[in-house]
This record gives structure tokens, sequence and C-alpha cells, in this order.
């Protein structure tokens, strides 16, 4: 079977291991199947060697996070996310992944108003304990009604996207009072950019991301704001859109996406001398999303800009190792899912920090399900921030 | 070579062009291994045995080039008691066993030859003891060497051959191959920092060589055991030797407009009578390859660097830079440059720990080798293997450890290419030959395994050779353990028989 990997790509693994302890599920399991090094020979042996697509050699490649830990440990530089994009995409293109249910509940991220119902219903759901929260990896409480978004300005576009906005509104409400607070008008993109397509894209649904990276392109176009993110996942979506498309236009697009930590980092100063803050007293563990620490290199940014408004903030020592959040892996791959976390909280517990801060909502999510207390970095700044004002 | 190899992925992974329809359920390894496997997971617990076609496929290859390898069912010991009873199945079903770390092997050591049942060692990965009055530690053969290292930091020790590969390598592994490291220069190299291993032999008894007192009694087994590649049994527990942590660090970094001035330098520092913890040297394609990853300020217009390390006290340490210094300017050095804080020093370092990771930069694949040749002959050595390459029409870069002549030309290549497999080996061959005359070893600490087993009557005489064989035989009888390496097949006992014919049957059935 074709996979329709560039055979440049793919050839550039040396197979020197220095990916194998960057790997969460190689470094669970222990097992080459479950290493980035013994998915690309298995991805050349299906490409090059005619050899045949076993369901053993699926579960390697459905195993892995796609945190690409193994991208920033590679000396050669293999572009393991995108051998792994494409041999997903031809995989689910023969039906071989990605279930039809999971096609479907995709295709609902792309319709705000019905995920917006859904999750209300949902939340209403867990309120009566209709729902078995900790065996789905849900959050124990959902907001039963979201406060509206509204634009103050037309400087910066915040991109909101879906099940953050459905489920994490309050998140998108304190950044954007941070970027407030930095002189910043802001416009939320709400309706105007529904969805980034990182779950898709990741699922192997190929073509359908491509539509819907067209149509963030075309809600968000017409100048040169820059966009905003504050999660780490879409973020790192919307950055690779240029790859994706291969368009100058969506190269431009793509150039114009910040993650908000990342372009606060330059705008502290702005921050900083409009509002004398009182730092809270608490000692933060900043966990590092995979997507901003591997794809988007931009995760040292965080500290940066939470250090002057808590009084310690604390590195974990795992090495960026991913905590299993994975967007649907959680779902999709429960048990190693839970094994790979349990890696992460030791590192917190070893850190003494009491609140842990992610700039990425599942693996907010996926960590809180633990019983941690995880809070996105700008909800501590705007809680910095408004507790100042008073 | 391009078809060997696509032979020996369709012989491991089957192929449909055979006829054969990729089934539904992953097939066994053959309907021959059906009781094995059956034995296997009642011994070890059937979560622990992997026996598809994609498991073995990717047991059956390490970081060398070697294709050829065939691995029957991959078993994830806990325990040595999981060990034994592996070997115990293995030998009642007629088949040998090899062991695997992780695979990060330069000279197709941990390629299986014959299906032999793979004991996949990751997850015993434990550090069991830690005695730091007696300076010893027991670790379980499948900790990964650095983060054996990281768990002594609290304790201000560490072990101390650092091999380039220890961010993934085991220490299983570096028992197997006597691994060296940069620091193996002033501190020895593994065989000098293990003083005993727990052992499973052929017969699934389990003995411990050497102990840990200072003058063990009677013949060094454990010193025989140490570098055996894995073929006189498998260890399960090694006692490794805790290193203090040096009080001072000084990491320096020469550079040179030529090799040669590099190479002088290198002899004059050890003719001074100082014994640096680390020479290293790096040419300037090397350097370039590997200076975009590590991002450590390596200068890329310079021919050849040298990245040196002295330790100890503070005061002999810069006493000894100062020194260092001297002798580098004296032998033409363009730059002296020495490291401003340990994260200066950990970049330099992870530039020249990741040189092999980083030749894709250059070309998709390379061919190594690690002679070790007199210090005194570097120059001569270095500029014939330029002379080779180039006559090869390829592609050279050198990165090795300078101070004790352990060479590694690394050719690299594209083997897509029509020819340049040929090419490569005949180059290979070339430098080993060249190695030797100047009066050199045919490996500093990559093993012989399978790649260079066929080189092994260059340098040794048949009844050397024999000898070697008999030692082997006295821990191993039968040759079932990782048969088929570094002797080569006339001197092999009766390994010929371990390959089983059943190498050629197919996978599929």
């Amino acid at each position: 079977m074709h996979l329709g990997l560039n055979d440049d790509e793919l050839v550039a693994c040396v197979s020197c291991g220095l990916c194998l302890p960057h790997c969460p599920t190689f470094v669970i399991t222990g097992r080459d199947t479950e290493s980035p090094r013994g998915r690309i020979a298995l991805m050349r042996a299906v490409q090059n060697e005619d050899a045949p697509v076993t369901d053993d050699l699926i579960r390697s490649m459905e195993t892995c996070v796609q945190c690409r830990g193994c991208e920033t440990a590679c000396p050669s530089a293999v572009p393991f996310g995108h051998l792994m994009e494409g041999t997903r995409a031809a995989l689910a293109d023969a039906g071989r992944i990605t279930p039809r249910w999971q096609r479907l509940a995709l295709k609902g991220l792309r319709h705000r108003r019905l995920l917006m119902a859904g999750s209300t219903l949902l939340a209403l759901a867990i309120r009566l304990r209709l729902v078995p929260t900790r065996r789905l990896g849900l959050p124990a409480r959902m907001p039963l009604r979201r406060p509206p978004l509204r634009a103050s300005g037309n400087d910066v576009w915040l991109f909101t996207g879906c099940v953050m906005d459905a489920w994490q509104r309050d998140v998108h409400l304190a950044v954007q009072r941070v970027l407030e607070a930095a002189g910043v008008g802001v416009e939320p993109t709400g309706g105007a950019a529904p969805c980034c397509g990182a779950l898709h894209i990741h699922a192997g649904l190929e073509s359908e991301t491509k539509d819907m990276a067209w149509q963030v392109m075309a809600g968000l176009s017409g100048d040169d704001r820059p966009i905003l993110v504050d999660a780490a996942g879409c973020g790192a979506a919307l950055k690779d859109y240029g790859h994706l498309l291969g368009t100058d236009e969506a190269r431009a697009f793509s150039a114009r996406v910040f993650d908000v930590h990342e372009w606060l980092a330059g705008h502290l100063d702005e921050l900083r001398s409009r509002h004398p803050v009182a730092p809270l007293d608490i000692t933060v563990a900043v966990q590092d999303p995979c997507h901003l620490r591997h794809v988007q290199r931009a995760h040292q940014a965080v500290p940066e800009v939470l250090a002057p408004f808590v009084t310690r903030v604390v590195a974990l020592d795992d090495d960026g190792l991913c905590c299993g959040a994975g967007g649907a892996y959680s779902v999709m791959e429960a048990e190693l899912s839970r094994a790979i976390r349990e890696r992460k909280t030791a590192a917190v517990a070893r850190s003494g920090a009491s609140v842990v801060a992610s700039a990425n909502p599942g693996c907010s999510l996926h960590l809180a399900a633990t019983g941690l207390d995880v809070r996105h970095p700008l909800e501590l700044v705007d809680q910095a921030l408004s507790s100042s004002r008073v | 070579m391009a078809r060997t190899l696509a032979e020996a992925t369709r012989r491991v992974l089957g192929s449909r062009r055979r006829g054969t329809r990729s089934p539904a359920v992953a097939p066994s390894a053959g309907a021959g291994d059906a009781a094995l496997v059956a034995d296997l997971e009642v011994a070890i617990g059937a979560d622990r045995v992997r026996a598809d076609a994609a498991a073995r496929y990717l047991a059956s290859r390490d970081a060398s080039i070697y294709r050829e390898g065939n691995a029957g069912p991959v078993c994830y010991p806990d325990s040595t008691a999981d060990v034994v009873a592996c070997v115990q199945v293995a030998t009642r079903h007629g088949r040998a066993v090899s062991p695997r770390g992780a695979g990060t092997g330069l000279a197709g050591g941990a390629a299986p030859l014959g299906q032999p049942v793979v004991l996949s060692m990751t997850r015993m990965d434990k550090l069991t003891e830690i005695d730091l009055d007696n300076g010893v530690a027991w670790v379980q053969p499948g900790i990964v060497n650095l983060d054996l290292t990281r768990a002594l930091a609290p304790h201000g020790v560490h072990y101390a051959p650092d091999p380039s590969s220890q961010a993934a390598c085991t220490i299983g592994g570096n028992v197997a191959n006597n691994s060296g490291g940069p620091h193996c220069l002033a501190y020895g190299v593994t065989s000098a920092h293990v003083l005993a291993v727990e052992v499973v032999l052929s017969d699934a008894s389990v003995v411990t060589l050497g102990d840990l007192t200072a003058e063990p009694a009677g013949y060094d087994l454990r010193g025989a055991f140490v570098g055996s590649e894995g073929m006189c049994g498998i260890a399960t527990a090694v006692a490794v030797r805790l290193t203090p942590n040096p009080p001072a660090v000084r990491t320096m970094l020469l550079c040179f407009d030529n090799v040669s001035d590099a190479a002088a330098t290198v002899s004059a520092i050890i003719a001074a009578g100082i014994v640096p913890a680390a020479i290293e040297m790096m040419d300037q394609r090397c350097v370039t390859a590997v200076e975009d990853f590590a991002q450590a300020g390596y200068p890329k217009d310079a021919a050849a660097v040298l990245l040196v390390e002295v330790d100890g006290a503070a005061g002999g340490v810069a006493i000894a830079g100062e020194r260092i210094a001297d002798i580098a300017r004296r032998n033409q050095a363009i730059s002296v440059r020495t490291a401003a804080d340990d994260d200066e020093r950990a970049r330099l370092w992870k530039g020249r720990k990741s040189a092999f990771g980083a030749v894709a930069n250059v070309m998709p694949d390379y061919y190594l080798h690690d002679t070790v040749v007199p210090r005194t002959r570097l120059v001569e050595v270095l500029e014939s293997i330029y002379e080779i390459v180039d006559r090869h029409d390829l592609l050279v870069l050198n990165v090795f450890h300078a101070g004790d002549g352990n060479l590694h030309p690394i050719l690299a290549y594209d083997s897509r290419v029509p020819g340049a497999d040929e090419r490569v080996h005949a180059a290979g061959r070339e430098i080993i030959e060249m190695s030797l005359d100047m009066g050199g070893a045919l490996t500093g600490e990559h093993g012989i395994g399978v790649e260079k087993r066929e080189y092994m009557s260059r340098m040794f005489s048949a009844v050397d050779l024999d000898q070697q064989a008999r030692l082997r035989a006295s821990f191993d009888p039968h040759c079932r353990m990782n048969p088929g390496k570094v002797l080569p097949s006339a001197h092999s006992c009766s390994d010929i028989g371990a390959l089983r014919a059943s190498d050629a049957a197919g996978v599929w059935g």
C-alpha cells in the first residue's frame, strides 16, 4: 500500500534511537512497535517494501499520541508529525482507522450551534449525574451557561475554537481581560472560525481538515491582524495551514498566528507598566503542552509571562514528556493515556507546586481529572491583575 | 543491497505479492511457532509476548544498516525469573535466545539470526540498590545509561562511561559491547565500571560473575563476560561502580584551520602529561551536520574542532586548562573557547553526542567503522581516510575519540542511488585494512556484531579465533545465546546448527 508519504522525509530517519526516551508510549511499554523509530520503519516497510497492513501495524500507528516529542529530540529533524498524519490519512481513506461514530462526532465540531447546544445538554446530564464523567475523562462540572463573547476593539483576533469555547469560555474571557489590560483591543473569532481541524488531521481526515482550514482563513481574511491562540493544539494546527494547503495565502495566514503567551512575552512591559501587581502567593508548576513545546517551540514564553504574577514558577523535571491527553487520544486509548498521565502527575508531585498551569485545554482537562488544580496560565495572570485592582 | 533489503523485509513481514492476503488477525511467527508462543505466554504472561509480524520485524534490526536479522517471538521479561523461564522454553523448543536493549547498536549485535526468541530487556529498567559507602549500585540491564546517571545525581556520583547514545542506550547493551564514550579516556571503558554481573546461562542456571571485593578470587569471568555481545549469557543484574562527580570541570572548544593541526594538538596534550577527561574531534562536515540541531555555537567554517574537557580539583583544572589553551595556540588553533556555564557545556556535548543521528542532515544512510589506531599516526590515518573516500566518490563525516585514537569515520550515502552500497562497503573495507596496517584494532567500542564478523580473521589468527570460540563454548556449549555473532562462521562451533533452516521458510507459512 502506498501511504503517499514523501520519500525524502521517510528516509531521513537513520534509526539512531535518540527519540526513544522522548516517546511517551515507548517509555511506558518498552516496545519498539510503540516507538517513533519503529513506526517509521513500519511506514517504510509498507510504502517501500510492500508489507501488508496488519492489525498490529495499525495499532502501532493508532497508539501514537502525536505529541511530536520525537521531533525535538531528532538530530536529523525527521518531520515525524507529517509522516504520521500522512499515514493516518492513508489508513483513514482505506477505512482502516477512525470509525464512523468518531467521524460523526468530529463533524459535529464544525457546527457551532449544535456543539453549544450539545455541550449544554451534556453539562445538564453531568449535573444530574447521568454521565460517568471519570470513566469518560470528562470534567466533573461543565458550565450550563456561557457569558457572551464580545469585541473590545480590532487590534488582534482571539481564536476561540470549538470545544474550548463550549466548555471553557471562562478561559477565553480571562485571556481577553489580560490582553485588554495590556491596552489591546480584542475581537474573539467566535462563529467566524468555528474549528481549526486539529482533531480531524490527527484522525487522518485530511480533506475535511483542508475544507475547515479554508473556512477559517476565509473567516479571518481581509486584514493582517495577528491571530492569538490560547489553546496550544489549535495554535499548532493554524500555524501548519501553510504546510497543509501549500499555498502562499495559507503560508501568509500561518505567519499571522501566535500563541497568546508568545505574543504577550513581547508585550510584557505594556502589561506591567499599566498595572503594578502584587503576585499571587502560590507555587505554580508549568506543564508544557506538547504542541506548544515540540511543535510551536514557544513554551518558554509561558513561565516568562507568568513569572511577574505569581511568587514561584517551577519547571517539571520530565523533559517535557507528554501528559497523554492528545486530543481525542485520552478517549480512544484510555488505558495507555492514563499510564502516561501517571508519570506527569508524579512529576507534578515532585515539583511541590500547588497549582499546575497548562496552556492547552486538552491537557488541562486530562490532568484535572486526577484532582489536580489545573489553570490556564493567563487565568492566573488575570486573577493577579483583578485582585490588584481591588 | 536494495533488493536484499526488500527480500529481508518480505521474509519477515510477508508480502501480498506472494498471494498472501492481509489477514484480519496478525499472523504468528509461522505455524511451527504456535506451540513455542503458547509456552512462552504460559511462562511469563500473554501480555508480555509478541509474535506478530510488526513486532518481529522491528526486533530484527538495530541502528546499523544490517537488515538480515530475523526475530522469532519477542518477550518482555520483568525479572530474572522471567528470563530463566524464557530460556527454558526456548531450549525445550530447540530455539536460541537473543537479548535486546534499546537497539542502538551499530554493528548488528542485536540483530537476531535464525529466528531466536528475542528477549527485549526494556522493562527491566530499575535501579535496585545504591550503596554509597562502597560506591556500588545494582541495576537491571534495561536501565538507560543517562537515566542511571540522573538517578544518581542527588548523591553526587555518576556512572562514568557515557556512550554518545547514552540518552537511549541501556546498561545491558553497554555491558555486551564493553562500550566506551568520550569520558572513557580518563575513566576507562565499561569493564572498569562493572564489578559483578548476574547472568542467566544457556542452561537456564543463574550465576553471579565477579563480586564486590577488591580482589575477587579465581579467574576474572566477569571480565570475560563484559564485551561478549550476548554470546555467553544474558545479564539480568549489573553491579556498577559509582564515580564521584568532579568538584570542577572545564570544557573547551578548540578550532583549527586544518585537521592535521587538530591531531597534532591531541598528541601534544597527551605528550605534555595531561590526561583530560575527554578529547573529541569533529571535522567540518560533522560540525555542520550537528550545529543546526544542537545550537551550541560550533563554528561551521573551521576545518576541525576539538572538544576537550578537564576535571578534578579546581586549581588543577585551571592550570590544565591554561596549558591546553597554550598548546592549542602553539599548534595554530584559530580560536580557543571555554564554556562559560553548565548550559553552554551541555549544548557542546549535545552537539557531539548527536553526531550519528544528525547524519541524515547530509545523507539518508550511513555506514560506520570504529577502528582504533595509534594516536601518533592519527594525521596519516585521517589523510588516508579522506583519500579512500574521495576515490570512491563518497562523503565522510569524521567524529571520534581523538584522545585514544578511536575513529568513527561515518560514510554518508543514499542507498537509493544505484551502486552506492557497493562503493560504501568497498571504502569501508579499505579503511579497515588501512587502519589494521597502521597497527590499529578492528573496533574500539561498537562491537563486532555481524557487520565486522568477517574481518576478525584479518586481525586474529586461526588459533586465536579457536581459543575465543572455546571460551564462548565454555559458557554456552550449544551456541544458543545470540548465535552467529562476532566469530567468523568457520570458528563458531555449532552456530550454524542454531541458525535454523526456518530462516528461509517465510513467515506466513
